[in-house]
């Protein structure tokens, strides 16, 4: 049996991913009062999406924009990351957004790389900018010691597998330790949980499908979180709807609005409606607004289509390179020098990437609640709220905030969670797994995972009825297997196989919502159902797990306020 | 295949290998050079070559990752 740590880690509140939002998170339940832990699956000072740098934080300053919050919350709606989210959480967290951005810049993040409020990138012509340029390659190093000043303590190198929860509410969570070739289980208590997990990657196979980890996203980030808070009974929400970025062919890379250049055809000429020439301010939207622009020129055999920088300035040449640095995006500019390119006679082509989970995942409230007592969320895996950094940067202050006054009338006294159903079945499972005579390795089970969504319940042809329910029944059936056949050497090992556990169970969740939305709506595309039902407008699907352990899907309103 | 070290720059501190976001280091042995056991793991996020104080790190992209380009123009137009 792998064994349990003696030692539980206690705290008042366990922040569950030290990436963006789980940093906030723990400096703002800190400076409310609280005894924080972070648990993270790598390192703060470099994990997540945000590893090495972003460079654009949406936000409304009043003073430069000079209009109201609602024509803000429009654009914001307009933009890559809108739709999908409930308005009356949009409009709070703008309005405290700027608020962060000094923060950030007060702790040592370059919010005014130029000396002033700059906005540009991802934007319409003749409309308002919402996202600020900033200069974001050191924000994990700074946020880290934000939190270490505040006495936060960061317990790296322990992913997070599993949340407690004690007569509805939650107390702790388990991970594993894989400092270590033998894995330890760790249990943490805690009178509340903030899941940060951020987004989920590795569902669908990459643009490249024998590299597993080449995704725009990071790959780490695997839906710890959302599989965990589903267990724990909270809602998930938005999951049917697929996601996709899109960036540079064969090497998956976010930073789409930091390129200056103009969506081209392979004679150079411009494609989408916006601009024929590029400036910094606004770069092309074309590819946020045309999702399949890449695809399309492919299938019709009138593409490839490129990113062409070459009727760039040189000033804005310059421009965008310093902005890909801070984008965290360095090896891209290392493996455009080290292929030859030069932007200037040269157009590198895009694509479309493989659906992720941003803006899909678990369903809060205006403090960051979700419907579990004492369980919190924040960043990419929020399913009804989506900005991405500033998204996760003030989301998960709001959930610090509110946790750190939750806090105070909960009391944890006399919960024994080594005797926790939780813990024992999770030993007894990781064991098995560790023990098992297997021969098949997880990234097997990975890639099978990967096909069968792919075709069943992906992007790639359309859904259906017989093609979502085969595949959930193709999923049933790996994952049989897969408990049988795996072989898991080490700690690091059970950490990947038990993230293919937690990717084949949001799979399922994405089959038995995609049969419920019963049309077609963005990329969610149902041949038996090949129109969109005005009747769904504005409504969203959550799924949630009873405690019979039968799913209970529910469709809602948006909530406007 | 990344990341690689360079044996002779590296002063086995350990850095790259604690703040990998992916793990691809695995278990780090203390005063060693640091070993790439899971090289398929890597998201060449670039986080080890930046932060090594002895710069002994170097990224290789995979052959089966190559960056698609067209030449549009004949001449750098400088
Ligand atoms: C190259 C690139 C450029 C980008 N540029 C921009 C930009 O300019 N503007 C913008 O708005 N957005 C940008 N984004 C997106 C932005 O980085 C994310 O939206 C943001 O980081 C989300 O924060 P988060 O806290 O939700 O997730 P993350 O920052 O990804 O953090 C998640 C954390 O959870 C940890 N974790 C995962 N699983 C577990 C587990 N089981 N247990 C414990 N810990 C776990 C991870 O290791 C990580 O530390 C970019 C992304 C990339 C990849």
């Amino acid at each position: 049996m792998i064994d349990v740590k003696k030692h539980i880690i206690e705290s008042d509140v366990l922040v569950v991913g030290g990436g963006i939002g789980g940093l906030m998170a723990a400096i703002a339940a800190a400076d409310g009062g609280a005894d924080v832990i972070v648990a993270e699956k790598s390192d703060t000072r470099r994990s997540g999406s945000g590893a090495t740098g972003n460079d654009h934080f949406t936000c409304y300053i009043p003073e430069v924009h000079q209009c109201g919050i609602e024509v803000i919350l429009e654009e914001l709606n307009n933009s890559l990351v809108g739709g999908n989210a409930d308005p009356y959480i949009q409009l709070k967290f703008l309005s405290r957004s700027f608020e962060v951005v000094q923060d950030w810049n007060k702790w040592g993040i370059n919010m005014q790389p130029h000396g002033e409020w700059e906005f540009n990138g991802h934007a319409y012509p003749g409309r308002k900018r919402i996202f600020l340029k900033y200069d974001g390659y050191n924000q994990k190093e700074v946020l880290t010691k934000e939190a270490l000043k505040r006495n936060v303590r960061i317990v790296n190198k322990t992913p997070v597998t599993d949340f407690l929860t004690y007569n509805g509410r939650i107390v702790g969570a388990i991970g594993i330790d894989i400092t270590k070739e033998e894995p330890e289980i760790v249990i943490f208590k805690a009178k509340a949980v903030i899941s940060a997990t951020g987004n989920t990657s590795r569902l669908y196979p990459s643009i490249t499908p024998s590299q597993l980890f080449n995704t725009g996203h990071c790959p780490n980030n695997t839906g710890a979180g959302r599989a965990a808070a589903y267990r724990a009974g909270a809602k998930l929400i938005n999951l049917e709807i697929p996601n996709t970025h899109a960036g540079p062919k064969y090497f998956e890379r976010c930073g789409k609005a930091t390129w200056i250049g103009v969506i081209s055809d392979v004679m150079g000429n411009s494609i989408g409606p916006f601009v024929d020439k590029p400036t910094k301010e606004l770069g092309d939207i074309t590819a946020d607004v045309w999702h399949s622009v890449f695809t399309d020129k492919m299938q019709d055999g009138t593409g490839p289509v490129y990113m062409n920088c070459t009727e760039t300035s040189k000033e804005d040449m310059d421009y965008m390179l310093w902005g890909l640095k801070c984008e965290g995006d360095t090896s891209l500019i290392d493996a455009l020098d080290d292929a030859g390119v030069s932007l200037k006679r040269d157009m590198v082509e895009f694509t479309k990437y493989e659906p992720i989970l941003v803006g899909r995942g678990i369903e809060i409230d205006e403090f960051g609640r979700t419907s579990v007592d004492g369980l919190y969320s924040a960043g990419d895996e929020v399913g009804n709220f989506r900005c991405d950094i500033s998204g996760a940067a003030v989301m998960g202050r709001f959930a610090g905030e509110h946790a750190s006054g939750y806090v105070k009338d909960v009391n944890n006294d006399g919960i024994d969670l080594f005797s926790h159903k939780t813990v024992l079945e999770a030993q007894k499972f990781y064991s098995r797994l560790y023990e098992n005579k297997g021969s098949s390795t997880w990234e097997e089970f990975n890639h099978g995972i990967q096909s069968i969504l792919d075709d069943y319940a992906g992007i790639r042809y359309v859904r259906s009825k017989t093609l979502l329910e085969s595949g959930l029944e193709y999923l049933d059936h790996l994952e049989q297997k897969a408990k049988n056949e795996l072989i898991v050497n080490n700690s690091h090992e059970l950490m990947r196989a038990l993230e293919c556990f937690v990717l084949l169970q949001i799979g399922r969740l994405i089959c038995l919502t995609a049969l419920e939305r019963k049309e077609t709506r963005g990329m969610h595309k149902r041949s038996d159902y090949p129109f969109t039902n005005p009747l769904l407008n504005k409504k969203f699907l959550t799924i949630r797990r009873l405690e019979n352990g039968k799913n209970e899907l529910e469709w809602r309103d948006m909530r406007i306020n | 295949m990344p990341p690689i070290i360079d044996k002779d720059k590296c002063k086995k501190c350990g850095l790259c290998a604690q703040i990998c976001g992916l793990d691809v280091y695995g278990p780090y042995e203390k005063d060693t050079v640091p070993i790439v056991r899971y090289p398929s793991e890597c998201w060449h996020c670039n986080a080890c070559v930046l932060d090594c104080p002895a710069k002994a790190i170097k990224l290789k992209l995979p052959l089966s990752m190559p960056i698609l380009y067209r030449r549009l123009k004949g001449e750098d137009n400088d």
